[in-house]
């Protein structure tokens, strides 16, 4: 054992001490505030936020948990964001999942590590008043890819899984 | 004038791209006929059915969507109380992911006894452009479309719906009534064409 001086020894003790009460006391809350999302919105509040990011290329993608295209495509969003954020792209993500399953959402979003924002839908309503104000053409079905230019304004909708290259292909048109 | 021609192109490029999502049958347009397999075997026709049938239901569904599955008891029992009345229920499943097998094993699990048409190629998705799963399209006998849409507004739980919008058009249907809502939307998978 290494021959540390007692006041070396104690002092130790007590910051280990002092750590794990910090712990104690501190992590139960912050684990229970603590989320990934940014937040919910209604239809109105995302075409806020989208309007917010006018003079940029948007892709707002529509996700689900139990949806495993809308998990397989996410990985590719993610990369997307990183390479295009620079060049003008910005990425918001939305579940739709049910309130039950947010600490679904909560796992999926920690291990996937997006850079960009991710809402979710709000709890209650119909579910048709929220799709009709995103695009009216859109009959619900996820992964559900809508792209605005940098005017704001609705430049593509991709429905159903996409690739990496499409996305590329379809952000690059408008990043142009 | 070159100008005008590119803004033009732009325009009509714009036009494409937005109209990417194709359009399927209005309401009260005819609803397109087609013949299929069911998934037994037998030959289907469409056009035979709305002749035999004061209505027919299709439902697009599939065998692993969990949005799908969650209607399975729900439209066994549509389809069972509502032949009586004699309207057909007809799945329909476009599923390129999915084989006969799966749906035959599919139906079998969940007391599925209505037909079952596998659409291989995703034909009659195209043509209906039915999206996700569950879709359902109501075709009276003179084979014009009277619903497109959900089964009702709450996947999650039957006992909680207070919005049953395909039993509502069936019963406005069959007591000579117009349709309040002929066009409900709701989440639900892709359809997973080939």
């Amino acid at each position: 054992m290494p021959n540390f001086p007692l006041s070396a020894l104690r002092f130790q003790r007590r910051a280990a001490i002092a750590v794990l009460l910090f712990l104690a006391l501190a992590a139960p809350g912050r684990a229970a505030d603590a989320t990934l999302l940014t937040g919910a919105l209604d239809g109105k509040e995302l075409a806020a936020a989208i309007a917010r990011e006018k003079g940029h290329v948007v892709l707002v993608n529509f996700w689900a948990t139990w949806c495993v295209p809308c998990r397989e495509e996410f990985p590719d969003l993610v990369r997307l964001e990183k390479a295009y954020r620079d060049r003008g792209l910005r990425v918001l993500g939305v579940s739709t999942d049910l309130a039950k399953d947010l600490p679904k959402v909560e796992k999926f979003l920690a291990a996937g590590h997006p850079d960009f924002p991710n809402y979710r839908k709000k709890s209650g309503g119909d579910d048709q008043d929220f799709i009709e104000s995103v695009d009216p053409k859109w009959g619900g079905e996820i992964p559900f890819t809508i792209l605005y230019g940098k005017d704001g304004k609705k430049a593509r909708v991709l429905s159903g899984k996409q690739s990496y290259a499409d996305f590329e292909s379809a952000v690059s048109a408008l990043l142009r | 004038m070159k100008t005008m021609r590119t803004l033009l192109g732009l325009a009509f490029l714009s036009a494409a791209a937005l109209s990417a999502l194709a359009e399927g049958p209005a309401i009260g347009a005819t609803a397109p006929p087609f013949e299929l397999k069911t998934i037994d075997g037998k030959p289907f026709s469409l056009a035979d059915a709305e002749k035999a049938n004061a209505l027919v239901v299709l439902v697009f569904i599939s065998t692993n969507c969990p949005y799908s599955n969650a209607y399975n008891d729900r439209m066994r029992d549509i389809a069972n109380a509502y032949a009586k009345k004699g309207i057909l229920f007809v799945g329909v499943n476009s599923n390129s992911t999915e084989t006969v097998q799966d749906a035959v094993d599919h139906a079998k699990k969940n007391g599925h006894t209505f037909a079952i048409v596998k659409d291989t190629g995703n034909k009659v998705a195209d043509l209906y452009d039915a999206r996700r799963t569950p879709e359902a399209f109501v075709i009276g006998k003179d084979g014009k479309l009277q619903y497109h849409g959900r089964i009702d507004e709450n996947y999650e739980d039957a006992s909680k719906v207070t919005s049953p919008d395909l039993k509502n058009a069936l019963d406005a249907l069959l007591a000579g009534q117009p349709v309040v809502k002929a066009e409900t939307k709701a989440f639900g998978c892709t359809i997973k064409r080939a």
